[in-house]
């Protein structure tokens, strides 16, 4: 039971990852490899707030979102400047330059030995420390985010980003600014990374570099991609799916040491054949430039 | 002071190595116009080949690394014939193409990991011979390194000035459409393009790995280095290429003089994103004029 409820969380947290970044890579049909930064920086600073400063959870989560969100401008507004090839590297650069800091400025982030002992989010005096009440912290903030971002595909601001994506030119003739939509959609998408990773930080009470690498950024932008995106139902079929396939995988009784490198050669082998069979992903309404 | 200079000359070697990378990446990207990150997959391969045939079948060196890069351009060509090519053939963008790419290099890199195992294998063993000048020590194989890497370079700047093929392949970055148009052999063309770059991307594998050995992983550095070599020095540019990845090896090797190697990363796609906001045509590419862009 507590193994069901784990996964129920970790899909959670996975579905405000997907659903932000969707904004950028659906709507938007920009690519980006950075949405793990977001997250670690998110994790991070919830983790540095509480710890070091002593703020409390929600505190650290809303000025987490703040900070997340500066960073997320300040990536954006170089990144946007690009489109195709050149935007992808951007902030691939960014993906490596952001996670070498949070690898090596071990005075800050402990570096490679991670943070351990990470404080169990209190509401209102309230701590949570069992797993079903975990379960209903992160979906009650799993919801609101979901609420906020289907208000957001829904708004004007996402029906302008999905003309831009189709059409830039003729979007920007009817006076729709491709940058600052763009902009937009970039910082409340890494926002809303920031969540996931103050979620993700104290659940598992110890954080360190590797859970914001760049594959997990990859393997973000693999669930939308296998998923569909540009619409609700894509990035969650693909969250499901995938968060669900190694656990599945699981059950054959593959051996510990080879079990994660076969799940990770059946995702490369399934980015191949979906790009073959049906490049916008099982439900998704964004076919891929 | 002497460390300094040790530190450039080790800059000069990883330029090369750097180059090789540069040219192998960019003959992908600039002649078919995609950004090929299977290119980091037949990086792996070669290396993997030369550990497997000399370790377990324990065959001699000179013997396995042809054949290791053999495999790599064999790979190379595999990879096209399966994937690229097909789904060029279904008018794919290029994303879809980079996508594919992606799925290739990962499927590929975690098989190698499946067979060797996760961990650095390293083919010599013991300490290599060097020689003493002044002050710095060179290895035999830095010197290795500095001859390859640059006769490479050399030789592929020839073949653009002097051979038609390739300079066919060089002129199709610009005018894919104009190959069919003349009636060259667009097919034979891609093979060349990607079995030069796997040589590239081979010889730079082996001879960094009887070095320092390797790890199934080490692909996608391999291929951001390639690829951030070419953008700032310039796509359209070959020297560019070249110069793009002895600056890099530079700027490093500055880095670990006033700072440390774990920013090494940090320099690498600091310079990418300085260039891309300043000079997206790259460093070194010539002034162009408003109606060529």
């Amino acid at each position: 039971m507590n193994y069901i409820i784990h996964l129920i969380i970790m899909i959670a947290i996975y579905l405000i990852l997907t659903l932000g970044l969707n904004l950028v890579v659906g709507f938007g049909g920009l690519l980006s490899i950075c949405q793990a930064v977001f997250y670690g920086i998110g994790a991070y600073a919830t983790t540095l707030l509480m710890m070091k400063v002593g703020v409390g959870f929600m505190a650290a989560v809303l000025l987490s979102v703040l900070i997340t969100g500066i960073f997320a401008l300040a990536i954006g507004i170089p990144a946007l400047k690009f489109r195709g090839d050149p935007f992808v590297l951007v902030t691939l650069g960014f993906q490596a330059i952001v996670f070498t800091i949070l690898y090596n400025w071990v005075e800050l982030t402990r570096g490679p030995y991670g943070i351990p002992g990470i404080p169990r989010p209190s509401i209102a005096g309230y701590e949570v420390t069992e797993l079903p009440e975990y379960l209903i912290l992160t979906s009650l903030f799993a919801g609101v985010i979901i609420i906020f971002l289907v208000i957001i595909y829904r708004s004007p601001f996402g029906l302008a980003l999905k003309a831009l994506r189709d059409d830039e030119m003729a979007a920007e003739g009817l006076g729709k600014p491709p940058f600052y939509l763009f902009l937009g959609a970039f910082v409340i998408s890494g926002m809303v990374a920031s969540v996931a990773g103050s979620l993700y930080a104290t659940y598992v009470t110890y954080i360190d570099p590797t859970s914001f690498t760049l594959d997990e950024s990859i393997f973000l932008l693999v669930i939308l991609l296998v998923g569909g995106t540009g619409n609700l139902k894509g990035p969650v079929v693909g969250t499901v799916f995938l968060i669900l396939l190694p656990e599945a995988l699981r059950f054959l009784g593959l051996p510990d040491t080879i079990a994660p490198n076969v799940r990770q050669i059946l995702y490369g082998l399934i980015i191949v054949a979906f790009m073959f069979l049906r490049p916008r992903g099982i439900a998704g309404e964004f076919k891929l430039r | 002071m002497t460390l300094l200079l040790q530190l450039l000359v080790n800059a000069v070697c990883n330029a090369a190595i750097y180059a090789l990378l540069a040219i192998g990446f960019g003959l992908i990207y600039r002649s078919l116009r995609f950004f090929n990150i299977g290119f980091g997959a037949v990086y792996v391969i070669a290396s993997y080949v030369v550990i497997a045939l000399s370790e377990t079948f324990g065959i001699p060196l000179f013997a396995s690394i042809p054949l290791g890069i053999f495999a790599g351009i064999l790979s190379s060509i595999l990879i096209d014939r399966l994937v690229f090519s097909p789904l060029e053939g279904y008018g794919a963008p290029t994303g879809v193409l980079l996508v594919a790419s992606l799925g290739v290099y990962i499927a590929i890199v975690n098989l190698i990991a499946l067979i060797f195992g996760n961990e650095i294998k390293i083919i010599t063993k013991g300490m290599e011979p060097s020689f003493t000048i002044g002050p710095i020590i060179v290895t035999r194989i830095q010197i290795a390194q500095i001859l390859i890497g640059w006769t490479g370079a050399i030789l592929f700047w020839l073949s653009i000035r002097k051979n038609t093929l390739v300079k066919a392949i060089w002129a199709m970055g610009i005018a894919p459409e104009l190959v069919i148009a003349l009636g060259l052999p667009y097919k034979r063309m891609r093979a060349i393009v990607f079995s030069l770059s796997a040589l590239f991307a081979a010889a730079a594998s082996i001879i960094t790995t009887l070095d320092v050995g390797i790890d199934p992983h080490v692909g996608m550095g391999a291929l951001l280095t390639g690829a951030v070599a070419v953008i700032v020095g310039g796509v359209n540019f070959y020297w560019g290429w070249v110069s793009g990845a002895s600056l890099i090896a530079l700027l490093q090797a500055i880095g670990v003089w006033l700072f440390s190697a774990k920013w090494n990363e940090l320099i690498t796609f600091g310079i990418l994103i300085i260039t891309l906001i300043f000079r997206p045509d790259g460093i070194f590419s010539p002034k162009r004029r408003a109606e060529e862009r």
